[in-house]
């Protein structure tokens, strides 16, 4: 289990963002939804390119907890790596206050990019959700 | 051996001229160390009793450069990822600018040494490279080390930035010398 935590700057819009999975699973890079099935689930993929290589993992995001006076949310994602026998979970917490966002993660990580090691993983997915952030903010 | 004064012409048909990267980052382990071959290029090496005479001029096609090799990474690499590493070279790195080396000095280093310092032209800038090039058993071999950001390019990086070429790439000649032009 790798579980990390960010702060991050917020915009009007971000709680919206947050809780709308089809404008929140774009602002992961390499991320889609395929399908939404409810406002509270889609079917998801995600394109992870490791320069030449990627890997692609599918699975479900879920709004599994959503308080919207408190401004917090949590997303659950369940993927399996597409032609491997890996698997990549994790639980997405985002609070909000008027001065910006905190995120925390709690990933779960098996197959092929776990063996890379947690340390690699861990800087793999620091940058990701850096970058996801980031977009956030903008989105 | 010595190399006799002379016009010295070399291109793919009897030396390679191969770039080494190497990888680096948080997510090296998912890269690969990488040793391309330029397939399109052409040199001359003027040699004369004057020193100050003596030359040696490099062109290249940005858009020869081939993959041979790939060592370390997850997954061994196919002709899949072969073909979008030479894409991205094209396209992203190298953008078909001109690759130009000329010499300012070619002076000979004991009787089987040349040291050359010159001027290498990439990605529209130029930067000086300079490298020693060694004749033995008939061949013509040297290395230069060349830095990316010397001539504005930034290193190719990928995962976030977790997974980097690194800024110092290797370029290697080895090229056959003609039978008879040598004393060796």
């Amino acid at each position: 289990m790798v579980e990390l935590d960010h702060a991050f700057a917020t915009g009007p819009d971000t709680w919206a963002t947050i809780t709308d999975l089809e404008r929140v699973i774009p602002c992961v890079e390499g991320g889609r939804v395929i399908e939404a099935v409810s406002p509270q689930e889609a079917k998801a993929e995600i394109v992870v390119k490791m320069g030449a290589m990627s890997m692609t993992f599918t699975g479900t995001v879920e709004i599994v907890e959503r308080d919207d006076d408190a401004q917090r949310a949590v997303l659950k994602v369940k993927s399996r790596e597409k032609g491997g026998q890996g698997f990549a979970n994790a639980d997405v917490t985002f609070t909000l206050n008027g001065d910006g966002g905190q995120l925390h993660t709690a990933a779960q990580i098996t197959g092929k990019a776990a063996s890379m090691g947690e340390g690699v993983v861990q800087s793999v997915l620091d940058a990701l959700i850096k970058d996801f952030t980031g977009k956030l903010a903008t989105a | 051996m010595t190399l006799a004064p002379g016009t010295y012409a070399f291109g793919p048909a009897d030396a390679t001229l191969t770039v080494h990267t190497r990888k680096g980052g948080a997510a090296a382990k998912a890269g690969h160390d990488l040793t391309i071959e330029v397939t399109d290029w052409s040199a001359t090496l003027t040699l004369a009793d004057d020193p100050a005479a003596s030359a040696l001029e490099l062109t290249a096609d940005a858009n020869s450069l081939t993959v041979r090799e790939g060592h370390g990474g997850m997954m061994a690499l196919g002709d899949e990822e072969t073909a979008s590493i030479e894409q991205s070279m094209r396209d992203e790195v190298l953008k078909g600018t001109p690759i130009a080396y000329r010499s300012s000095r070619v002076a000979a280093n004991g009787d089987d040494t040349l040291h050359v310092d010159g001027e290498l032209e990439l990605n529209g800038r130029r930067a000086p490279v300079a490298f020693d090039l060694s004749v033995a058993d008939g061949r013509l071999r040297g290395a230069a080390t060349v830095t990316q950001t010397a001539f504005g390019m930034k290193p190719y990086s990928a995962l976030f930035g977790t997974l980097k070429v690194l800024d110092d790439v290797r370029v290697e000649v080895d090229a056959a010398l003609p039978q008879g032009d040598t004393d060796g």
